[in-house]
């Protein structure tokens, strides 16, 4: 499973971890059924504390896309909706457009600018 | 004429008439042999064991099967015929285990024929064992100059570069974990640790000789359950595989002496069975067979693991040295 973290994000890393998961879910990478690598492998990998990753995997169980079963680890209950992904990247973007100074509404224009550039090429 | 044609027709004739030679050629002597007759000896030569004629002839083809399945396998398929390191291999095990069998049966045969009863067979002395395994030596022999004759091709290109992964943006860090286990070891070695601690603890028998069976029987063990998975991850820092659920042993490649990845198909018998697997020029982490992730040195030199996922692992890989390259220059 390839995971990609930002490391100019500024959230918390154990949420940063999850949103991997959960987009590499999403994009297909992991199916349902597929078993996920063990936390403390996914934390040495990513260096970060064991609990860290631990503690991403336990909230995408809350959600509902993360199963685990004693003995047979952490396996992939059900693909997250690709709006759910989406948001996870907004949330990310406005927390650091806010470090700039940046509020919701320069962020949504210079989405719409880009959108529309694109549309025009 | 293409001499590689007649490889497979040969191989597959020589397959059938084996046991076909020998069970079918003591047929016409069934009335001079004993029932049963002896077909083992003991350490002093003398006859031990004796079973019907039929089940004498089942055991031999079995044996044969299990000779000659994964050479004719390989010469079919392909692979084994276009090298001829791998060709002459195939056909000395072929002809070989073919005149071994031959010969065994030919040995159980002899020395039961004309007797009453099949404690009278004629013993079986260290001479006789040396011939019989020395014509198998010897056709084997034969068979790996014979098969030198023919072309020596390179490796088809099985080998297959990752899809590129998207650039990665800066400040972005990507990770790639994966794994391959083999689930009948697993089963297995589970299986010989539990007998492990029966047989130290139930079976009635001396106390040394309880603990020798024990230990050889769990070490067994753990060297299987070492074996049965490996564990590889793909970081900034280059390729680390680590073994069993213990994770240990562990080996790491930093990425400097990394110098591409890539995809390739590997079987057990290709690289010489399970587990670490050295070759000339590379070395391979069996685990099961399938896809591998490869990675070459700069020294020209291999390193292959079998694992799942490995396209993506390889993907990453390559961007990695890439990345490396590109802030060296």
């Amino acid at each position: 499973m390839l995971l990609t973290l930002d490391l100019n994000d500024p959230r918390p890393l154990h949420e940063q971890i999850a949103e991997a998961v959960r987009r590499a879910i999403a994009l297909g990478d992991v199916r349902p059924g597929d078993r996920l690598p063990p936390a403390r492998d996914l934390a040495a990998a990513l260096g970060v504390n064991a609990n860290t990753a631990l503690r991403a995997l336990r909230e995408l169980r809350d959600e509902g896309v993360l199963e685990f079963r004693r003995g047979r680890g952490v396996s992939v209950l059900r693909v997250p909706e690709p709006r759910e992904v989406l948001r996870d990247r907004v949330v990310a973007l406005l927390e650091e457009a806010e470090r700039y100074g940046y509020g919701v509404d320069e962020v949504v224009d210079i989405v719409r600018e880009l959108a529309e550039a694109k549309e025009g090429r | 004429m293409n001499v590689r044609r007649w490889y497979i027709p040969i191989a597959i004739v020589w397959t059938v008439l084996v046991p076909v030679l020998a069970t079918a050629a003591p047929v016409p002597l069934l009335d001079r042999l004993p029932d049963p007759l002896a077909t083992h000896w003991g350490p002093a030569g003398r006859p031990d064991d004796a079973s019907p004629y039929w089940l004498d002839a089942l055991i031999l083809v079995l044996m044969w099967a299990a000779i000659a399945a994964v050479p004719l396998y390989r010469l079919i398929r392909g692979d084994a015929l276009r090298r001829r390191h791998d060709r002459g291999w195939m056909c000395a095990v072929l002809a070989g285990g073919g005149v071994f069998t031959l010969a065994l049966q030919a040995m159980t045969i002899l020395a039961n024929l004309d007797r009453a009863h099949w404690r009278d067979a004629a013993p079986i002395g260290i001479g006789t064992l040396l011939a019989v395994f020395g014509a198998a030596a010897l056709a084997g022999a034969a068979a790996w100059a014979l098969a030198r004759i023919g072309p020596d091709e390179e490796e088809p290109a099985t080998e297959r570069p990752p899809r590129p992964l998207r650039p990665l943006r800066s400040g972005e860090r990507a990770v790639w974990v994966s794994s391959a286990t083999a689930g009948w070891a697993v089963a297995t070695g589970a299986g010989l640790l539990v007998l492990a601690v029966l047989l130290g603890v139930v079976i009635p028998a001396a106390p040394e000789y309880r603990i020798t069976l024990a230990a050889s029987t769990g070490v067994s063990a753990l060297v299987l359950l070492a074996l049965s998975g490996v564990r590889v991850q793909v970081t900034a820092r280059g390729l680390a595989v680590a073994f069993g659920p213990l994770r240990w042993p562990r080996r790491r490649i930093p990425l400097d002496r990394i110098d591409r990845a890539f995809v390739q198909q590997r079987w057990p018998f290709d690289v010489g069975g399970w587990g670490y697997r050295v070759r000339p020029g590379g070395s391979t982490v069996m685990i099961r067979g399938g896809e591998c992730l490869v990675v070459r040195y700069g020294s020209g030199r291999e390193l292959a693991v079998s694992v799942d996922d490995a396209e993506r692992g390889a993907a990453l890989l390559n961007s990695l040295v890439a990345e490396r390259d590109n802030d060296r220059s």
